[in-house]
């Protein structure tokens, strides 16, 4: 890296150098052998094999009374996408919500607890490489976790059509809520020693975030309304769910995204000035 | 090679580091010394980069530390007091993910991994789990940690704390081994530390640095006179007869009878005429040698000395 940006200023400004790879490698490492990630992988795939068969039933149930009497339901029922995959994504939605937390909750806890911070403080990388390194892993992780959600509707292909883009489309959503939240739970975690007191304090910041958006339906002003249908996760969600990509639904999600990842490189640098 | 100017920390109202100013040469190893809450670790970890100095200037090869961070942390090797590893990692991934966040080259990588492990004698654990290991191997792999990217400094912050005495003096063993490679600088409260590995002192009380010089100046420094003690077979008028004499500055009498404590103006010339005017009176000399004003002594006063006058 060095050699392609021998200007140190440039370097120094950069976010990704050889540093955020170990970071990231030895955190994907730490992930693949922790009993805590297999628990969540494990977790998330019993609660998904409970819930999917139930959701799958009641679709095929609204499905058969919609062939019989004729079209009376709304006709977005019937489609799959509407009928099962938003009903899926919302549940591995409220999934994330609580899964999430504890992947990152250690990430910054455990290291000063630990006082392995110190290493990281004086290594020749920056508070911005630090944090990018651990935000790359904890995103593969949750990912990863994102991939075992996927099997359910892919098993799906079995006995129904349906379009492969518009799944995808609407996975990618979800996986960028999911980085949203990652973002968000890496910054809790680098404001404490305690682990679960990063988990708590994640998961009440997830849920409000998601709900936020619940304000949509308790105001009136079409001012607020217009604001609250923008900072609704749920709302650029479901515009993906159809398999549309908005701008402005990408653009909230990554500033977000950089917002809480540009606070939690703060919070690192701010251990130099206790 | 480490330049420090005015240094001052304040964490909140609580003054760490008062003012503070030393240089260190290329190659030294200098041993920081001072009782608890001196401020060595704070000064320490100010020149590593960890801690930002309320006011004042650390300069480390020329560069600032907190202007260019990353030319200062590649120079250095530092072991925190306590060692920074991960219990859930296997010594050899521990070490290599330290070389590798410090930049080490992919090539050199396994090269200077061995080297680390086979100076701290942790070959033989390389494929243990960390949180398997003994206080004293955690506190080896800390060094080695500190050692592995072969920086041309090594920050130690009491290298030898809570280890055996086997070990202690492995360590030390080990340090004056990596004299001439590494500029060193250590921190203890524990003097023969000072004494069996460092060429120069720092002496750091309350914040403030009280000496500095060589180990062989600051040994000396509690004043030119030298004190030589003095054992004879009959001791009846020497106590007198001592104090006549114009050489002679002071003279104690030790517990025992016959032992005396002299203190004479120069020791060169004056400690033949002691023992000539023992040996001319008949008083039987038994033995004489310099009583060595030893760095415990000088460190006592500089720094709880001090405490007393106040
Ligand atoms: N994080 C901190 N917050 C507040 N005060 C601190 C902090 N760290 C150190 N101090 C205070 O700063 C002073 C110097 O501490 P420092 O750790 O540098 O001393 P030390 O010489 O290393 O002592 P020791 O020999 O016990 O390790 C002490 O009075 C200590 O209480
Ligand atoms: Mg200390």
């Amino acid at each position: 890296m060095s050699k392609i940006f021998p200007n140190k200023g440039i370097v120094n400004r950069i976010v990704v150098s050889k540093g955020t790879y170990a970071i990231f490698k030895k955190e994907i490492k730490g992930f693949l052998t922790s009993p805590n990630f297999l628990l969540v992988a494990a977790l998330t795939a019993t609660i998904m094999s409970w819930v999917f068969p139930n959701m799958l039933r009641m679709f095929d149930i609204q499905a058969k009374s919609a062939q019989f009497g004729g079209a009376q339901g709304p006709s977005q029922a019937l489609n799959i996408h509407y009928g099962l995959f938003l009903r899926h994504l919302s549940y591995v939605n409220l999934i994330l919500i609580f899964i999430v937390p504890a992947l990152t909750m250690k990430l910054f806890s455990e290291e000063k607890k630990l006082k392995t911070f110190d290493l990281l403080l004086t290594s020749p990388v920056t508070s911005a490489q630090i944090v990018t390194g651990k935000l790359l892993a904890a995103l593969s992780a949750v990912g990863v976790v994102m991939l075992v959600t996927l099997l359910y509707p892919i098993s799906t292909r079995t006995f129904a059509e349906f379009s492969w883009s518009t799944l995808l489309v609407a996975y990618l959503g979800i996986f960028l809520v999911a980085a949203v939240y990652t973002s968000m739970d890496l910054f809790c975690s680098s404001l404490t020693e305690s682990g679960i007191l990063a988990y708590v304090l994640a998961v009440i910041l997830n849920v409000f975030i998601w709900f936020i958006g619940m304000g949509v339906d308790v105001v009136d002003s079409s001012l607020a309304r217009a604001i609250f249908e923008h900072i609704s996760l749920n709302q650029h969600l479901s515009g993906m769910v159809e398999g549309t990509l908005r701008t402005t639904g990408l653009i909230y999600f990554s500033s977000l995204i950089f917002l809480f990842g540009f606070l939690a490189e703060r919070v690192v640098e701010s251990a130099r000035w206790r | 090679m480490i330049k420090v100017t005015d240094l001052k920390k304040l964490y909140g109202q609580q003054l760490a580091v008062d003012h503070i100013s030393f240089e260190i040469k290329k190659g030294e190893v200098v041993g920081f010394l001072g009782p608890n809450g001196a401020g060595k670790s704070t000064t320490m970890k100010i020149i590593t980069g960890a801690l930002a100095p309320t006011s004042g200037i650390a300069q480390v090869g020329g560069f600032d530390v907190f202007e260019n961070p990353i030319e200062v942390k590649k120079k250095i090797g530092y072991l925190p007091e306590t060692p920074p590893v991960y219990s859930d990692m296997y010594v050899f991934d521990f070490l290599n993910y330290v070389a590798q966040l410090k930049g080490v080259e992919s090539q050199k990588l396994k090269a200077q991994v061995d080297m680390a492990l086979e100076k701290t004698q942790l070959t033989g654990v390389k494929n243990r789990l960390i949180h398997n290991l003994s206080k004293g191997f955690r506190q080896r792999v800390g060094i080695a940690q500190a050692l592995v990217s072969d920086p041309e400094i090594l920050i130690l912050d009491e290298p030898t704390v809570g280890l055996d005495p086997k070990q202690v003096s492995e360590i030390r063993h080990l340090i004056n081994q990596l004299k001439g490679y590494h500029t060193i600088i250590l921190s203890t409260h524990i003097l023969p530390e000072v004494e069996a590995t460092c060429e120069r002192v720092i002496i750091i009380n309350k914040g403030k640095i009280v000496a500095q010089d060589s180990l062989a100046a600051l040994t000396k420094l509690r004043s030119g006179r030298e004190k030589v003690f003095l054992s004879v077979r009959r001791s009846e008028g020497v106590f007198e007869g001592l104090k006549q004499l114009p050489f002679v500055a002071q003279v104690e009498n030790s517990k025992e009878s016959y032992q005396f404590e002299v203190t004479i103006q120069n020791q060169e010339t004056d400690v033949d005429l002691l023992a000539r005017w023992v040996l001319d009176h008949s008083h039987g000399l038994i033995e004489i040698k310099p009583v060595q004003s030893n760095l415990e002594e000088v460190f006592l006063n500089l720094t709880y000395g001090q405490k007393t006058e106040i």
